[in-house]
Order: structure tokens, then sequence, then C-alpha cells
């Protein structure tokens, strides 16, 4: 039982890593692809200020979000696997 | 024949084997002998049970990247078989196959083979008088890893090995993976984001799969064996032969390092997953085996 078990946990870990490096992956690509726009409008004299301050929520909001979808992800990921180990001794 | 959980578990080793490995994943292949998709234990009990009519004389089969030992079954005709069990009927052999995680570098499941191979000699029914070893492309690279960890560790079983076969094996490494690490270092040195990501994806290829392009591999082929070397090639022109070679590898990459020009065969249309399970290389095995 505990080795047909260990296929699906295995399935299970490495959708969780998926999760964990893709996010990792989505969270770099965004806040640097809004680091260009975000510096332009930094550079217009009367804008720069709230620019910088929306920058810097936007960056928080993204990392935020990033970080609830990891967690989100592997205590999932526990859940799912203690589960199964509960099914196991049932 | 191969399960599909079987062929994607392959598959899967071969492109993420490290990272399986490195976090402990079930899924991450253990090296063992497998025989009708079943793990073979390395005892007495369990081998003389696996192997009721045991011979003296022992075919190792080893597997290449992203495959399974049935990737060396084919039909001919009356049936499945493959080269173990052809030799096995023409030269009262017995067959073995290895499974292993083909993803995780070269040089550990070299060593974890020879650690394999130690323990198959010591347990099997009767005494191993030879050792023939049989490799497809990644799988010879891991038989020469292998013999290269047991010369250093002075392994008893090495002097059982006199004959190893290779088919379709990258010696010379594999170009298709050195236009893999220019792409993405390319990829990886333009100032996006967007061909950044594409570059980390395209590294994490496994271990294993970055190793095939070392065109320069440290471990030499030993003196003490006569290796056979099998190339394919899709085209009979030199050019084509010289580039793409049997699709993965060059004749050149496959050839190289041989002793002799009687020791190496360059198979005309047989490709390179075809090296694996191919009458015509079955032939060439049994008539190098017969002299």
């Amino acid at each position: 039982m505990a080795e047909r078990l260990a296929p699906w946990q295995g399935v299970v870990m490495l959708v969780r890593d998926v999760v964990e490096h893709g996010s990792r992956a989505v969270e770099k690509l965004q806040v640097e692809t809004a680091r260009l726009p975000f510096a332009l409008l930094e550079a217009v004299p009367g804008v720069g200020e709230p620019a910088r301050l929306v920058h810097a929520a936007h960056d928080v909001i993204i990392s935020t979000t990033h970080r609830g979808i990891r967690f989100a992800g592997r205590v999932l990921a526990s859940a799912v696997v203690a589960a199964q180990n509960d099914d196991h001794l049932d | 024949m191969a399960t599909r959980a079987e062929l994607a578990l392959g598959i899967l080793n071969g492109l993420l084997g490290g990272h399986l490995q490195r976090t402990r994943n079930p899924l991450a292949t253990e090296m063992a002998l497998y025989l009708n998709g079943r793990r073979i234990e390395m005892s007495l009990n369990a081998l003389r049970s696996a192997y009721p009519s045991a011979s003296t004389r022992v075919v190792v089969l080893v597997h290449g990247l992203m495959a399974t030992e049935h990737h060396f079954t084919y039909g001919d005709g009356g049936g499945d078989t493959d080269y173990g069990r052809l030799l096995a009927r023409d030269f009262a052999t017995t067959p073995v196959y290895v499974r292993y995680n083909s993803g995780q570098p070269i040089v550990e499941s070299g060593a974890q083979l020879s650690s394999l191979l130690g323990q198959l000699v010591g347990a099997w029914p009767v005494p191993i008088e030879e050792l023939i070893l049989v490799g497809h492309s990644m799988g010879g690279l891991v038989i020469r890893a292998a013999c290269h960890a047991a010369s250093v560790g002075q392994t008893p079983w090495l002097a059982l090995v006199r004959r190893a076969f290779y088919l379709g094996t990258p010696l010379r490494g594999a170009p298709l993976e050195r236009v893999g690490r220019v792409v993405a270092r390319v990829l990886r040195a333009i100032d996006d984001p967007y061909t950044r990501l594409v570059a980390e994806v395209a590294d994490l290829r496994s271990d294993g799969i970055k190793d095939l392009g070392d065109a320069r591999h440290p471990v030499p082929l030993l003196p003490s064996i006569t290796h056979f070397l099998v190339a394919g090639a899709v085209s009979a022109r030199s050019i084509l032969a010289e580039t793409i070679g049997d699709s993965m590898v060059p004749v050149s990459s496959a050839t190289h390092g041989a002793v002799s020009p009687e020791h190496v065969a360059v198979l005309v249309g047989v490709n390179h997953n075809l090296l694996a399970r191919h009458p015509r290389v079955y032939e060439r095995l049994k008539a190098w085996l017969s002299d």
C-alpha cells in the first residue's frame, strides 16, 4: 500500500515544486516588467513622487500575492499527503 | 510491454531527475535491475527466483536518456523481443536490465552501476564467468563511467568484463545539447525579463542532459576491455553523417575511441532510437560475439 501511495505523493510534491518555482519566476517577471514604465514615470517632474509610491505598493502587492500562492501550495500539498496517509492507515 | 506510467516516469526522470533526487521525490527512479516491469532485489533468493536458469555469462543492458529497459523491446514477427533475449537464445547468456534515473549526473549513475554490478556478482545464483555490457546512448556513457569507477576502486566485477557494446553513445558529446547551451546563454544575456525567463526554463533540464553536451569526457574507455561501437546514420552522405549522424549523435562521436575499425559498425538508415531495437544492430552484436 505504501508503495502504491509513493508515486502519488511524488506527483503532489512535484506539483508543489512547480507552483513554488513558477510563482517565483512569474513574480520576478512582473516586478521586472513594471520597472521600466515606473522608472519613466518617476522621472517626470510632479508625477515622480506619487509614481514611486505606486511602484512600491505594486511591488508589495505582487510579492504578497505570490507568497500567498506559494504558502497555499505548500499547505495544500501537505494536506493531500496527510489525507493519503490517513486513508492508508484506515 | 511498458505501461504508460513507466514511460512517463522514464521521461520525467530524464528531464528533471536531478531535481527529483535532490528533493527526495519518490518519483526519482533508484537504480535497480528490472524484469518484466518488476524490480528485482539483490539477494540470492530473489535472483534465483527471477532467473531460474541463470547462466554463468550475464548480459547487462543499460538504457539511454528518458527511457526505461522497455526501450530495447521490439517485435520480430513472433512477439516481443530484445537484444538480451536474442543473445540468451543464441549464446546461452542471461540478460539483466538496468533501470535508473537518467537525469542524474552520468558520473553518479556510473558509480551506482558499479555498485550494482558488484552486488550482482556477489548474489548471482552461479559464479559469473563473463559480464557483457550493452548500453544505448547515455547507457553507454554510464557503462564507461561504471568501468572507470570500478577501476579506480579496484572492484572485482571489472575483471569479468571483456566486451562492452555502445549503441549510439555520444562518446564525444551530443552537439544538440551544446546548441541548447549556447541558445540558453544568448537568451540569458538579452536584457529582457521574458527571454531571461525562457532561459531559466531551459536551464531546468537535468544534469544528465547537460552532461551529454561534454565533448571531452574525463573518463577514458578502459584498455582492458574490447569496446564495440555502433553508430547510426540517417544518410550515407558524409557531411550528414558528421553533422546529424543518427539524428542525435554524429558518427564521429559514436565511434570515438575505437581501437580497431573491425570493432566499429556504421549502420546507414538506422536512427538514434532504433539503435536500441533493430535487427541489423543485433546481427552486428551476434557477429562480434561469435568471433
